[in-house]
């Protein structure tokens, strides 16, 4: 058993030991399947055996039933002859010493002639011959049909007759043809009185008659009953009807004898309707079971196919699920977990025992954080969950927040309906921390080149100022000396200070090439949507601020005029000012960050309102804060204010801030409606 | 020594015009002679070692920046003090020329006289350094007049060792020695041992 069931194992991978599939049964070996054949043959062969048994026992039966019957037959038949032969030795002296057997007193004879030629002893006539051979007399009296005397010769009854008489007993004759298709023979029985022969009496038989006298009713119901001569034809037949079986049985006609056969045969041997049932149910039977189990066993086989591919599916499922960084949960429909993958217990530090079963709140939702995360498992829950995901802040079992990206997706059972929730989760925290890192770097190296940009800008312009600046200087310094040593030639003097002249027009044009230069940025007017500006600009800072955790609330008024105004400076108003009411809210309370953004329409004027949370402006700061390169921030440049301002006067606006009543600063940016 | 290029002049090496005329100017009102290169490049092909003055030079030029011009004149062997003009934030670099043996600089703007002072010191000073190796090459001159006894007696005398001494180890006569002594003093224009000294002692001021 172990050998075979080894060698099967083999090609069965054997599925990872987690969750639910069971392991499939080994494969059967071939000689198993050879059993219940083997077991059906041996069945249907002793079936088949027993029923030939029994059938040839009944046929063994049935023969010696037949022979008995046979041998009652004849026995029966030979019993007849004896009798008659007897009667007939009986008679035959009264007959042949009688004058006159037709006289009445000759009564008696008469009486036992009658009772001889009774139907059931066989005989039909009865001759009595004298000591010559000549007929004397015959009863039924003799008739054309009937030849005695000289026909005795043609006849085999002459031979008959002389061998009776010589050998002193009864003889029978051969049989012999009649007309009527009969066949008739004879026995000649030889009388002797005071030891001298005196005639013969002879009987007179017909084969058909005894047969339709001598055998029973029962008998002939039975059995047909026939003689055949010595060459094999039937002279004679107690039926008429062929049998049908082959069972017959044929012996030799004694005492008439000389090539006669009695042959007896079955009219039909009794049909088996049992046995035969029971055989051909036995059949159908074997034959039901046969197709049964092959059937089963190629059901079997299929099936086996079908467990060894799932298996082997299963595996390949398992192992890759197993291999995934990202983590993987199931939920039922309430919110119960029902599956967690490797990668999700390494993440949150919980193992699947303890996490599979667990209602909300998990053990892994961060404290800080519960009310977002029960807003977005309701989200979930209820179907809303976003196809990009979401993203929410996770806490690990030695308590280390991180942050995962959650992408959910309906769980579906094989019917087609929805049984809960499979939500992938990647962590994100390192990602977030190296984007967040990548784009403070950012902005310093931006800051930084903007410095340098502006540092190189100012040290070019200072070169280039510094040179006909240095020139003039020199010119004047050389006149002075040239003054003080009071050798002061006119012409030379006058050139001199036409060259002092020309740098000091020369620094003039620098100075017009760097005001060419900075109004080469001008702003390009259009009609603008203010409120779609405004949104354009919050879509901008959506994520720092979701990144700093400040909510910006949106007022905007509906149907606002339009306004001309170059788009881009107005959105970098709007950016700049969000920034700064995000930065002054950094110390804020989580709960606190919200920025409100307004907008509406007041004499004539659309007005943007920024209204943070944050700690107000120190009046010592209000002073300075439209003041280039004036900054609170350890990064800032100092500019942003001072050029939000600068745009606001260039639209024909203002831009103003005021305390916020609550805590906070209101910064407004007002822009003329356009005329027209 | 050709008398013309024997004459300090102030190089203003400055690819401005204006600057450079403008301080030929200032120059010329303090009585210092002055030549205007508009280049470093062009500086650099006329330059020759026996030139004396000095040489003022503006660090930022558009080709050739002065301090390269400074690093081409060093392999040279030039003499001449350089006096750097460096606008704004180029002091740090200025301050390595003169590690690396810049006269003097100055910050633009500057006060103009004061550049005319430091220009002036600056010819003083090659003008002593030229004097300086015109004595020491009469002293090589006169030093070849020697034969090579004398000048052993010479080095032996400069050592500050007596004659008895000096004929020992020479093994010669005393009266040998005083007699190379006294020929050593005629020939280099000296009258005693520490005059020879004086004259022998390298790097005087």
């Amino acid at each position: 058993m172990a050998a075979p069931l080894q060698s099967s194992d083999k090609g069965v991978p054997q599925p990872v030991n987690l969750n639910p599939l069971p392991n499939p049964t080994a494969a059967p070996p071939r000689w198993y399947w050879s059993l219940p054949y083997a077991a059906v043959t041996l069945f249907i062969a002793t079936m088949a055996a027993l029923l030939w048994l029994t059938h040839r026992q009944d046929a063994e039966e049935q023969r010696a039933t037949l022979i008995n019957d046979v041998l009652w037959m004849e026995q029966n038949l030979s019993f007849q002859f004896e009798r008659n032969d007897a009667q007939l030795t009986q008679l035959g002296p009264n007959l042949l010493t009688g004058n006159d057997v037709h006289s009445p007193n000759e009564g008696t004879i008469q009486a036992r002639l009658k009772r001889a030629l009774d139907p059931e002893s066989g005989l039909i006539r009865i001759l009595w011959l004298d000591a010559g051979g000549k007929v004397k007399g015959a009863e039924p009296p003799y008739t054309e049909s009937h030849l005695v005397g000289e026909t005795t010769d043609v006849f085999p009854s002459s031979a008959a007759y002389r061998l009776s008489r010589t050998l002193g007993r009864p003889v029978y004759s051969d049989a012999y043809a009649v007309i009527d298709n009969q066949t008739h023979f004879e026995v000649h029985v030889p009388i002797f009185e005071g030891g001298r022969y005196i005639g013969s009496v002879v009987g007179v038989y017909s084969v058909n008659g005894m047969l339709a006298r001598q055998v029973p009713w029962w008998f002939s119901e039975r059995y047909r009953v026939s003689i055949t001569n010595n060459l094999g034809t039937e002279i004679a037949a107690r039926s008429k009807v062929s049998p049908v079986s082959t069972l017959a049985y044929e012996i030799p006609f004694e005492p008439p004898g000389h090539g006669l056969n009695l042959v007896i045969t079955a009219y039909k041997s009794e049909v088996r309707w049992i046995s035969l049932l029971l055989m051909s149910s036995l059949g159908v039977l074997a034959a039901a079971i046969v197709w049964s189990l092959w059937q089963l066993r190629r059901h079997m086989q299929r099936r086996q196919a079908a467990e060894q591919a799932l298996g082997s599916e299963h595996a390949f499922r398992k192992a890759m699920e197993d291999s995934l960084n990202t983590g993987m949960r199931a939920r039922d429909m309430q919110g119960r977990i029902t599956y967690v993958n490797p990668a999700f217990c390494r993440m949150v530090g919980w193992s699947a025992e303890e996490l599979v079963g667990l209602m909300p709140p998990m053990p892994y939702w961060a404290p800080e954080a519960l009310d977002r995360t029960y807003e977005v498992h309701s989200m979930i829950l209820g179907g809303n969950a976003p196809s990009q995901g979401v993203e929410i802040r996770l806490m690990r079992r030695d308590g280390e927040r991180f942050d995962a990206l959650l992408i959910e997706a309906p769980l579906i059972d094989a019917n087609g309906r929805q049984i809960g929730w499979m939500g992938s989760m990647v962590d994100v925290s390192d990602q977030k921390r190296t984007q967040e890192l990548a784009r403070q770097q950012q902005e310093r190296l931006q800051a930084t080149a903007r410095l340098v940009t502006m540092g190189e800008m100012a040290s070019t312009l200072a070169h280039e100022l510094n040179q006909p600046l240095a020139a003039i200087s020199s010119y004047n310094t050389g006149c002075l000396n040239m003054i003080e040593h009071g050798d002061l030639s006119q012409t030379e003097l006058t050139g001199v200070l036409h060259k002092i002249g020309k740098q000091a027009q020369r620094a003039g044009q620098i100075i017009r090439r760097v005001h060419g230069f900075v109004r080469r940025s001008e702003p390009k007017f259009e009609t603008v949507d203010l409120d779609a500006t405004i949104r354009e600009s919050v879509g901008l800072v959506e994520p720092d601020a979701d990144r700093r955790g400040v909510a910006i609330d949106l007022d905007l008024a509906e149907a606002l005029p339009p306004i001309l105004a170059d788009p881009v400076m107005i959105e970098q108003v709007a950016v700049n000012l969000i920034r700064n009411g995000m930065d002054a809210m950094s110390s804020t309370p989580r709960s606190e960050r919200r920025l409100q953004l307004t907008t509406r329409e007041h004499e004539g004027m659309l007005i943007v309102t920024v209204a943070d949370r944050g700690q107000g402006i120190p009046p010592e700061v209000a002073e300075k804060l439209f003041a280039p390169f004036f900054t609170t921030k350890e990064e800032g440049m100092g500019m942003g204010l001072n050029i939000c301002r600068s745009i606001a006067e260039l639209h024909r606006g203002r831009l103003t801030f005021e305390a916020r009543p609550g805590g906070g600063t209101i910064f407004n940016f007002s822009l003329p409606v356009t005329q027209s | 020594m050709n008398p013309p290029l024997a004459t300090p002049f102030a190089h203003i090496v400055d690819d401005d015009e204006a600057v450079r005329d403008a301080l030929s100017w200032l120059f010329r009102t303090r009585k210092v002679e002055s030549r205007a290169w508009p280049s470093a490049e062009d500086f650099l092909a006329a330059w020759r070692p026996d030139w004396r003055g000095c040489i003022v030079l503006d660090i930022r030029m558009r080709e050739m920046s002065g301090l390269e011009c400074f690093d081409a004149l060093l392999e040279r062997g030039n003499t001449l003090p350089v006096i750097f003009l460096t606008g704004h934030g180029d002091v740090p670099m200025a301050v390595g020329a003169l590690k690396k043996g810049a006269f003097d600089f100055l910050e633009k703007p500057f006060d103009d006289n004061a550049l005319v002072d430091v220009v002036i010191r600056a010819l003083e000073s090659n003008a002593r350094r030229q004097a300086n190796q015109e004595t020491q090459a009469n002293v090589a001159g006169l030093l070849a007049q020697l034969t090579p006894r004398e000048q052993e007696v010479m080095q032996l005398v400069l050592v500050g060792k007596f004659n008895k001494v000096i004929a020992d180890e020479l093994s010669i006569s005393m009266r040998t020695v005083e007699v190379h002594r006294s020929r050593v003093f005629e020939k280099m224009g000296v009258r005693s041992a520490v005059e020879l000294a004086q004259l022998l002692a390298p790097g005087r001021d």
